[in-house]
């Protein structure tokens, strides 16, 4: 099992550098902005731009640049490690605006997780124990509308009736930090984000822990679990839910691991200064090292969650161990 | 399993807390408002952006955005001379702000001395006078190349010995000081606007015990140390003792949030309420990038207006405001100093040829584009190239008139026979170079919905163009560089620095042009020896259109170096006007459309609006509002 | 006699579907006795499963419309309430079913599968039950039984995982063993063994066996009596002699002919039954076998035969002739063979 871990993880390192050169491919060769001239201001002059070139350390070649980034990540720069570098747009340190903004994030995608997982598994599992069902039929539809709704709709609908009609001051847009505001403030603006994000997750979950535990409950041992005499609950849930959590587990892995890099509908609407937003301000702005940063941390969040999420796997299912 | 009551049980718990929180949350501790004759003393403006957009990071030595001037110029620094920080023409006008009174000018005009005022002082902890030192160290700073002073180039060849080096700010011989309240400028040529660049943020004053330690372009903008009225919330808690013991002020989070609070060390008796009134206690400017919610904001109260022109309001919202009687008077419109043009290249045919550039002019159905726009509370229509508040001789000048300035078909078809271009005489465009030219205009809003005028307007002439519809900041750099060559392109805008002619005069002057980051876009008066290095391309075109040399570009050089050596007054506005009709009706690089408004929407707790001409943002130092907050004590997430 | 173990009386299990009422189980009766190895034999379809699947309570009444008595130790299963059953489900009575590889969890490991069984139905400590378990493991003929208690069913073999399975269902000391198609997932090799193992077992712990099979090659060494089944219903029922020498139903002869022999000196092809298993929506009408009957004749097409013993012990539900049946039997049957 070390070799593997370790072997993945290698695979993960070679991953991450292919995001950066790729990154660094599309915004720094190809695009038709240049930051040195946008930065430079109105009416920039060869020398200001040359100057402010050289800060931004624009004027080395390209691989020479993708080399440095790299080290600095790995080895920190004059910021503190690792080394993010310097954002054009506020000529300050990378690192902890990121870090700020990573930890909004984080708070955004783990509370989102546990609503969906609390709101669509249980839905999932009724469901299934009572197919097609009124509560079934409810069930689906509502999974229905929390897929197809996007958030951009969902978000403003949200907003308009509870915040600015009821006018329910708490669960307005913006981050309110617990340090700062309290747990109150800080939950009830959470409210709204949450749950117009956990909607669709909430609703694709159902939908898959139905299917899955109805094909679960048709297999064999179920019908040996009940023929050993065990109550129907822990047949559901031992046996039946057991096996028809692993491939949800492993989804709930890699949703969580995309939606650490950013949920920028969400964070946007709600004007959560989350790492999807900024990856947005960062990209317009054309802010090059930020977006650097935002993708490779993204990047980071996906290939990670690929690895645990199949080392859990197999400690899930003892089947796929070793092989 | 959790049962049905308990099920129900937990839902009316979390429905009660939610509710509980929800009701109490929001705003600040209420502190008490006096009011005098409907403008409330106190409370705090708070106000939100999309996005801060500074340039320079709000370092005062090379920042270049007008809101942040604004900022600067109403809140926090103070300049030898300023503006009222009204709106309208005389929001334009020049007044002594640390100098006691206007300067002595020399005869020749080449020296300016000024006089300070006693008892300005920086905010603390500094808690000390302001002296002509700090006010020379400015312009040391923007003479230092590692601070990247983005509009140096005001003041380098201006004054005597201020040309860009590489080390540590040092001297700089063509300024005085030979006492703490007495500076002495001493200038290589006479400059008729210097008073303008001397109330420009970069060279007002700055403690070298902080500024020194910050010699990175952009990295004093996060310490920026008062003169002014107010200061960033937290500059008190600098710890000057040693460069290392410096922490960013807490006040200022250039990702989320500014705020402002009173300057302590502030006497009011060396300013004048004609220009800074100083109503409210502080402004509080936070981030939110939803911009519809910003407005519903400003309508449920937890905001009291905007602050930046480019918060444009969403077109629903607009028209709320433009008719809903109750809202009418918190819709603000005020001229942006700013003027939307199409230029067009001298380079590409079939612009190269005037009488198109004439045609082009009289064609476009402005109406149709400002109907497109919105309506004139986005803008009224442009027929030169400076708006009126700039300069008012051009107010009513229409070189290429049309009834409703709907476009005149007949006139520019005429102007059209008269082209190489239109062989059969016609009054269109013939030929291949007459199809497929590439416009370049922006992806959003008002310049999607105009590019179908345009491209009606300009078939009439018989001129197809492809619409490119870019992001701002690529179509920006598509279109300043110049071996681009981009024909024509509409989505560029220009707004004043300051109050004179000579900054849009730049935009047709030759040393507007580089390669790349020009603003000469038309390349009107470019030169050989700058079409060469451009790059090949660029010099075969320009060796097309000239001739090889016969026959070379327009150019205004002469005209705007006549004008700039000009003392303010009447025969220097007049010149002005002349080199603008002398653009509009013998160079026609433009084809100018709007001049932009500045809308600004207020909440009810606004009891004065004030418009400051200068920066083209709200007059924080003149506005009201009657909220009585704290500006400590609003959350600003 | 003692009294029956198990006695089903005229069972019916119809379950209603979209396309029509699925009679699986139509008018079942017959008796277990303590000790007695009984051999349920059918093609796929003849109820023989559900029959002792809904002995079982494994088929309730929320599935399918049931009719009639199945009295275990004295009392009526179906009239049970669930948390009983449940109780003598895994204990009283057990079953084994036909793939070990599915039939036990993918995810726990066998000496924890066969530990919940006895943690289920006795108040002993998890260690006890884990001691039983690997102790149960034993029994069944499982080398190592201790490493192999924590090992999951993936690293069994099949011949071993059904021995595990066996061993789970013996792990109560149950009074009665059903065996659905034990053998059917399994090598030739190792279908003996397995039966064996269930010989040995049943003296061992004294439980009275049914042998659910298609096969009436499995049931012929191991089993007292036989019963076929056909569409439901039993259509013969006897002891070994009575079934392999002398039986008395065109649809037994069909399935002795289809059996495989080593010693069997033709060289004739094995003889499938003729025709497709009916439609248990629409059972064809008088004997169900009749279409596919090849000593078919008027009165089958219009009569449903009654099962009606000719000694007493040895019972058949055709229309023919005792006479008839034997004749055909030695004539024809003994002689393919």
């Amino acid at each position: 099992m070390g070799q593997y871990i370790v072997r993945r993880l290698l695979w993960v390192a070679f991953v991450l550098l292919l995001i950066v050169v790729i990154t660094f491919l599309i915004f720094f060769v190809m695009p038709p902005t240049d930051p040195a001239v946008i930065f430079a201001g109105k009416q920039p002059t060869p020398e200001l731009i040359a100057e402010v070139k050289r800060q931004f350390g624009l004027d080395r070649a390209l691989p020479v640049q993708i080399v440095l980034f790299v080290k600095r990540v790995f080895l920190g720069d004059q910021y503190g490690w690792p080394g993010l570098g310097l954002s054009f747009n506020t000529r300050s340190a990378l690192k902890p605006i990121i870090l700020s903004r990573l930890l909004v994030t984080i708070q955004l995608a783990l509370g989102a997780a546990l609503v969906w997982v609390l709101l669509g598994i249980p839905i999932g599992i009724l469901s299934a124990l009572k197919p097609r069902s009124i509560f079934d039929r409810l069930a689906m539809g509502f999974a229905l509308v929390g897929v197809s709704a996007p958030v951009f709709f969902l978000g403003p609908l949200f907003l308009y009736i509870f915040w600015f009609r009821f006018g329910l001051g708490g669960l307005g847009s913006g981050y309110y930090s617990i340090g700062q505001y309290g747990l109150g403030t800080w939950f009830t603006h959470f409210i709204g984000p949450w749950t117009v994000l956990a909607l669709l997750y909430a609703a694709f979950y159902a939908r898959m822990t139905r299917a899955n535990l109805i094909e679960t409950m048709a297999q064999d041992y179920i019908r040996t679990a009940r023929a050993k005499g065990l109550s129907e609950r822990r047949v559901v849930l031992k046996h039946g839910l057991r096996a028809s959590l692993t491939p949800l587990v492993t989804m709930f892995g890699l949703d969580l691991g995309g939606l650490l890099g950013g949920a920028f509908i969400t964070e946007t609407v709600f004007n959560l200064k989350g790492i999807g937003a900024y990856a947005i301000k960062a990209v317009f702005s054309g802010d090059l090292y930020a977006i650097v940063d935002v993708t490779l941390i993204a990047g980071f969040f996906i290939t990670f969650a690929n690895l645990v999420v199949d080392i859990v796997y197999a400690f899930l299912d003892p089947r796929v161990r070793y092989s | 399993m959790v049962t049905r009551r308990t099920a129900r049980f937990l839902a009316l718990v979390s429905i009660v807390a939610v509710l509980a929180t929800a009701c109490g949350g929001g705003g600040g501790t209420k502190a008490t408002a006096t009011s005098s004759g409907g403008v409330t003393k106190g409370g705090t403006y708070r106000t939100a952006v999309e996005d801060f957009g500074f340039t320079g990071a709000f370092d005062p030595t090379g920042e270049y955005l007008g809101n942040a001037w604004g900022l600067y110029s109403d809140l926090l620094l103070r300049t030898l001379v300023t503006y009222k920080h009204i709106a309208g023409i005389p929001g334009d006008e020049i007044v002594p702000d640390i100098a006691a009174s206007m300067p002595e000018v020399s005869a020749d005009g080449l020296t300016y001395t000024f006089h300070l005022k006693k008892g300005v002082m920086f905010g603390p902890p500094l808690d000390r006078e302001v002296t002509s030192a700090d006010i020379e160290y400015a312009f040391e700073r923007i003479a230092t190349k590692s601070l990247a002073a983005q509009y140096g180039f005001y003041y380098e060849g201006t004054i005597e010995g201020l040309t860009t080096h590489g080390g540590p700010p040092k001297p700089i011989s063509g300024i005085e000081t030979p006492d703490d309240y007495t500076i002495i400028f001493h200038l290589t040529q006479p400059t008729g606007d210097l008073l303008y660049r001397l109330a420009m943020p970069a060279t007002a004053p700055m403690p070298k015990e902080v500024a020194g330690c910050f010699l990175k372009a952009g990295d004093y903008g996060r310490y920026v140390v008062s003169s002014g009225p107010y200061m960033l919330n937290g500059e008190d808690q600098l710890d000057t003792s040693s460069c290392d013991t410096l922490k960013p002020i807490s006040g200022f989070d250039p990702d989320k949030f500014m705020v402002f609070v009173r300057n302590p060390n502030y006497d009011a008796s060396t300013d004048s309420p004609e220009v800074r009134a100083n109503y409210v206690d502080g402004v509080v400017m936070t981030i939110d990038t939803n911009t519809a919610d910003i407005f519903n904001k400003i309508q449920s109260g937890d905001l009291d207006g905007t602050s930046s022109a480019t918060t444009m309001p969403p077109k629903a919202i607009l028209q709320q405001y433009l008719t809903d009687p109750a809202l009418k008077n918190n819709l603000h419109v005020d001229s942006g100093d700013r003027t939307w043009y199409i230029t067009m290249n001298l380079l590409t045919p079939p612009f190269d040829d005037i009488h198109v550039r004439k045609a082009v002019n009289y064609v476009i159905d402005k109406q149709a584009i400002q109907k497109a726009w919105g309506g004139p509370v986005n803008g009224d229509i442009a027929t030169s190239v400076e708006p009126p508040t700039v300069m008012p001789l051009t107010a009513d000048y229409d070189p290429y008139p049309s009834a409703n300035h709907a476009g005149d078909v007949t006139a520019a078809q005429n102007e059209m026979k008269q082209s190489k271009y239109d062989t059969n005489n016609d009054g269109k465009c013939d030929g291949s170079v007459c199809n497929n030219i590439i416009m370049v205009n922006r992806n959003y809003g008002a310049w999607l919905d105009m590019a179908p005028v345009i491209q009606d307007s300009l078939a009439e002439i018989g001129i197809n163009i492809t619409v490119r519809n870019l992001e701002t900041g690529t179509a920006y750099t598509t279109i300043d560089t110049v071996d681009n060559l981009i024909p024509i392109a509409s989505n560029a805008g220009w707004g004043k620095d300051y109050a004179d002619p000579y900054t849009f005069a730049v935009l047709f002057d030759s040393s507007g042009i580089s390669c790349t980051g020009a603003i000469n876009y038309s390349n009107v008066g470019m030169s050989e020896s700058q079409a060469k290095e451009c790059g090949d391309s660029v010099l075969a075109a320009w060796n097309a259109v000239t001739n090889n040399g016969a026959d070379p570009l327009p150019s205004v050089d002469d005209k705007a170096k006549e004008c700039y050596a000009l003392p303010l007054g009447d025969q220097r506005t007049q010149c002005w006007a002349d080199f603008d009709k002398n653009i509009m009706e013998n160079v026609v690089p433009w084809a100018p459309y709007l001049y932009a408004t500045a809308p600004f929407v207020t909440a009810d707790s606004v009891t004065k609006y004030e418009y400051d001409q200068f920066s083209g943002a709200i007059s924080f130092c003149h506005i009201a509002v009657n909220n009585g907050l704290d500006p400590t004590q609003v959350p600003v997430g | 006699m003692p009294e029956p173990l198990l006695e089903v009386r005229d069972l019916r299990v119809h379950f209603p579907t979209e396309d029509g009422l699925v009679k699986a189980v139509d008018g079942v009766s017959f008796s277990l006795q303590p000790g007695e190895t009984l051999g349920v034999v059918g093609e796929s379809g003849s109820g023989k499963s559900v029959t002792f699947l809904t002995v079982m309570g494994l088929v309730t009444s929320d599935q399918a419309v049931i009719e009639g008595e199945v009295i275990f130790e004295g009392q009526d299963l179906l009239k049970l309430p669930k948390d009983e059953m449940r109780n003598i489900r895994g204990s009283k009575m057990s079953m084994v079913f036909q793939d070990p590889m599915t039939s036990l969890h993918p995810f726990y490991k066998v000496g924890y599968q066969i530990a919940e069984a006895i943690l289920t139905h006795q108040s002993v400590g998890k260690k006890e039950a884990h001691e039983q378990s690997v102790e149960m493991l034993g029994r069944v003929g499982i080398p190592k039984p201790r490493e192999r208690a924590n090992q999951y069913p993936h690293e069994f073999s099949g011949g071993m995982r059904q021995r595990a399975m066996i061993a789970m269902a013996l792990s109560l000391n149950p009074d009665m063993l059903i065996a659905d198609e034990p053998t059917t997932a399994l090598d030739v090799t190792v279908q003996a063994q397995i039966l064996d193992l269930i010989d040995r077992l049943r003296e061992e712990f004294n439980a009275s066996v049914v042998i659910i099979t298609h096969d009436l090659g499995v049931v012929a060494e191991h089993c007292d009596n036989i019963q076929v089944m056909y569409a439901g219903k039993i259509v013969e029922f006897g002891d070994r002699r009575d079934i392999y020498y002398g039986s008395h139903h065109p649809y037994t002869w069909g399935l002795l002919g289809s059996i495989s022999r080593l010693d069997s000196a033709s060289k004739e092809r094995l003889q499938p039954i003729k025709g497709l298993p009916p439609s248990l929506i629409f059972v064809p009408p008088g004997c169900a076998f009749h279409p596919r009957c090849p000593y078919v004749f008027d009165r089958c097409r219009a009569e449903i035969p009654r099962l009606l013993p000719t000694d007493g012990h040895h019972a058949s539900a055709c229309h023919l002739t005792l006479s008839d049946k034997e004749r055909i039997f030695n004539e024809e049957v003994m002689v393919r063979r």
